[in-house]
């Protein structure tokens, strides 16, 4: 009797009806984006251009990047207009 | 579900082509796609004109080439449509990624193919080459013998293909050039009657489909373990579409009032001697030869291989075992082996056979006729072998040259 | 002490505006850091909404287009395919889901190496029956999931593993295919080229496919740099993409029923240098070298802008009537 233990049904279909499939990107990275508030002039720029779209907006003051699955590819800090982004090394974090 | 109707007839005279392309109109599908290749154009042609007169409510898809015939085909299906396309030899193989994807993701995919000479030299002529270069896929193969089987086996091909137990692609091969440009009497169905006889499959669960906004995938990868499962899987369902064929026909006798035995067709073999395993439009010219020779009390039987993948090996064993020999004849070559084909698979269970004798016959290769004639020396000399003669394994019957003694220099003698 | 002096806050970008649904990617996937593939497939149903159906082909989408076993990276319904037969697939959900009657929006997704390449027949084919989808090739210029190889839309000079620098090669010694005016030649409802740093611009034209899907075949060419190709730095990507824009290396333009229109004019261009300086795949080739790209490009450029007036200021003569 077939089992059904990697696929529901007879073909190679994937249901993404249950939990997605996630790696922890968060940990390839060897900088990361630190934003200054002040500098920040909420253009946005940061948030569309960032490839997994983990820039958001913290209220209506600046854009910040939710780190538990930034790559650190600094793209965020190379378009921002102000230069209010800056990678980091995250070595400087792990003390 | 047997449904009594009284059996009526629409007798018409038509190409095994015209024969293909009516059984799959009257199947109701909602996409076709028709790319044209000897000897296969009629059928894509006629559909052309049943669809341009309205006869014919699909989607018609003229497509640049047959790898986009079965790719087109192939997401139609998957998405939850019904779908038809043609093909034969050269551009069956290719659409060979296409056959396999097909297969791969059970994809209830009809097609027909018009067997023509394939892999290698370039050939306008009939042989069940490209039927043999195809035969791995993973696809259920049924073989015509007539024009009214063609017509009747595309109807059963989508009550098989279609069936929630089944879910594999099934593709009916017929000769070219014999039957698909060959006019005969033929009991075109009707269209109330094959909706009644594929009525069937709407009673039954529905299948996965691709839809919008569903969340579900196909084509996913298979990993290790959920690739050797979805294997598994098509092995057990390719398993259980060997009895799903009988009762198919079965089914297809109460309404039709026609039936052709299933996996196989027996024809005389309950006392005979000697025995010929044929496939396809051969198996008309050998049973009128048998019909002959039992007149001059020869005890000679057809064992005529319907359903070809899978292999029917217990149909097969449990016709041919007690019978003293058995000569089976190849329209096709097996590359690697000395003898034909189907004879080297069915020589795979001759110890099943419980002693009887199987030699190979090589014919009608390349447009080369099988003839009464040579059905005639294939009997002799199967019944030679059955009476302990020295007899060769196997036999070119139409290409005598092959069986002198050969060096094995380049270019032969 | 200079007293620093806090920056007016602006509104928002517009580009904000055109995402309006949600993104159905995990956030966890494996794309190369600052890969413009990633942002691109996260845009698309940003914009264009989550019950479309996109077909995705072995490519360096594959990984997380397709999924493993029963499991997917993405809430999308997909239809994972060979690169044969991208576009004929397509079709295929197309044309059942109009016979069905069922609304859709099938997103044929693949490379350049699909598109330009083995896959290119069928695109054709599908393009000259007008079929009702929207076919988006990203355009890494070469086949990038097998490692770096050279493909139909690799231009001239560019280091590949099959087109490398050495003694008697200066990496590959043929000009690039210009499969964006080749998809306009065929007449379609609608054709453009994208790239990822004008995303307002790839948001109006993604919009813009999809209306026109309704009247037939719609395709969208994207220049999508990659950084583990062409060897740039990952911070690179968007100002790629914006100096291939301003160096006419990558025009943006759109073309209904195949009358071309410059969506963006650049009215001095820089050299190719300022663009090929990013990347190490050219770092091989001299300013001789350079000259020829530069040519090309000024051909293609010249040829396009004949193409955009061509309904104004056809030169050639019309009937006999006239």
């Amino acid at each position: 009797m077939p089992s059904n233990k990697y696929f529901k049904h007879e073909g190679p279909w994937s249901d993404a009806n249950d939990p997605l499939m996630c790696s922890d990107t968060g940990d390839w990275r060897t900088k990361r984006p630190v934003v200054d508030k002040d500098k920040c002039i909420f253009c946005g720029f940061c948030a569309i251009y960032c490839p997994i779209q983990v820039v958001e907006m913290k209220g209506d003051t600046h854009f910040e990047a939710d780190l538990s699955f930034c790559k650190g590819c600094g793209i965020c800090a190379k378009e921002c207009p102000k230069q209010a982004i800056t990678m980091i090394p995250e070595g400087e974090f792990q003390k | 579900m047997n449904i009594k109707t009284e059996k009526r007839s629409q007798m018409k005279v038509i190409t095994g082509n015209a024969a293909a392309a009516i059984g799959a109109k009257l199947a109701r599908p909602d996409v076709v796609a028709a790319y044209p290749i000897t000897p296969q154009t009629e059928v894509i042609e006629q559909i052309s004109t049943f669809h341009a007169s309205g006869e014919m409510d699909c989607e018609l898809i003229t497509v640049e080439g047959e790898n986009s015939a079965m790719n087109a085909v192939m997401a139609a299906s998957l998405a939850g449509g019904r779908v038809f396309t043609a093909s034969s030899s050269w551009g069956l193989v290719f659409m060979y990624d296409a056959v396999l994807a097909t297969a791969g993701a059970r994809a209830p995919v009809v097609m027909v193919n018009v067997n023509r000479e394939t892999p290698g030299i370039i050939a306008v002529s009939s042989g069940q080459q490209d039927m043999i270069s195809t035969r791995d896929s993973g696809w259920i193969f049924l073989v015509a013998e007539s024009c009214q089987e063609v017509l009747d086996m595309v109807i059963q091909a989508y009550r098989l293909a279609e069936d929630y137990d089944i879910q594999i692609p099934v593709m009916v091969h017929y000769d070219g050039f014999y039957l698909s440009y060959l006019s005969e009497g033929v009991d075109v169905p009707f269209q109330e009657d094959v909706d009644k006889f594929l009525s069937v499959l709407k009673d039954q669960p529905g299948r996965t489909t691709l839809k919008p906004g569903q969340k579900l995938g196909v084509g996913s990868h298979g990993i290790l373990g959920g690739y050797l499962e979805l294997r598994h899987k098509h092995v057990m369902a390719f398993e259980r579409s060997k009895d799903k064929f009988d009762a198919i026909d079965k089914e297809y006798n109460d309404i039709f009032g026609r039936s052709y035995g299933g996996q196989v067709e027996e024809y005389r073999m309950e006392d005979a001697d000697v025995v010929l395993v044929g496939s396809g439009s051969m198996c008309g010219t050998i049973k009128s030869v048998i019909d002959e020779q039992r007149e001059k009390g020869i005890k000679a039987g057809l064992l005529k291989i319907r359903m070809y993948r899978p292999f029917p090996s217990e149909a097969l064993v449990a016709s041919l075992a007690d019978k003293k020999a058995i000569g089976v004849v190849d329209r096709s070559l097996a590359f690697g082996f000395k003898g034909g084909p189907i004879y080297t698979e069915l020589k795979a269970f001759e110890t099943q056979l419980k002693g009887s004798k199987l030699i190979s016959f090589i014919d009608g290769i390349a447009n080369s006729d099988i003839t009464t004639d040579n059905v005639v020396k294939m009997i002799q000399t199967t019944l030679d072998l059955a009476s302990g003669k020295d007899v060769p394994e196997v036999t070119w019957v139409c290409y005598p040259e092959a069986n002198k003694p050969q060096s094995n220099e380049v270019g032969g003698q | 002490m200079e007293k620093k002096v806090k920056p007016k806050k602006v509104k928002p970008t517009k580009v904000l505006d055109y995402l309006k649904h949600e993104d159905p990617f995990s956030k966890g996937v494996a794309f190369c850091p600052g890969c413009s593939l990633e942002l691109l497939l996260r845009f698309i149903p940003q914009v264009l909404g989550n019950d479309i159906v996109i077909t995705g082909t072995p490519s360096c989408s594959a990984p997380v287009l397709l999924g493993q076993n029963n499991q997917s990276w993405h809430s999308l319904s997909y239809f994972g395919t060979l690169m044969t037969g991208a576009a004929a697939n397509a079709t295929g959900l197309a044309r059942y889901y109009k016979k069905a009657g069922i609304d859709n929006t099938v997103v044929c997704f693949n490379g350049d190496g699909t598109a330009a390449d083995i896959g290119f027949g069928n695109l054709s084919g599908a393009a000259e029956r007008n079929e009702p989808f929207i076919y988006i090739c990203y355009d890494n210029e070469g086949y990038m999931n097998t490692g770096i190889q050279k493909s139909g839309t690799t231009p001239y000079g560019a280091a590949t593993t099959t087109t490398p620098p050495g003694l008697v090669s200066k990496g590959k010694n043929l000009r690039r295919m210009n499969l964006g005016l080749k998809m306009a030649m065929h007449k379609i409802p609608y054709a453009a080229t994208a790239t990822m740093s004008n995303l307002e611009d790839l948001a109006k034209k993604l919009l813009k496919a999809k209306e026109a899907k309704e009247r037939g075949f719609a395709f969208l060419h994207v220049f999508a740099p990659c950084p583990t190709g062409w060897g740039s730095a990952t911070e690179n990507t968007i100002e790629i993409c914006r100096r291939a824009v301003n160096t006419n290396y990558f025009p943006l333009w759109e073309a209904e029923n195949g009358r071309v229109r410059m969506t963006k004019t650049v009215k001095k261009p820089k050299p190719i240098a300022h663009y090929t300086e990013l990347m190490k795949k050219f770092a091989h080739l001299t300013p001789e070298d350079l000259e020829i790209l530069q040519d090309d490009l000024d051909y293609e450029v010249c040829m396009l802008g004949g193409l955009s007036v061509l309904e104004a200021e056809c030169q050639l003569p019309l009937s006999a009537d006239e």
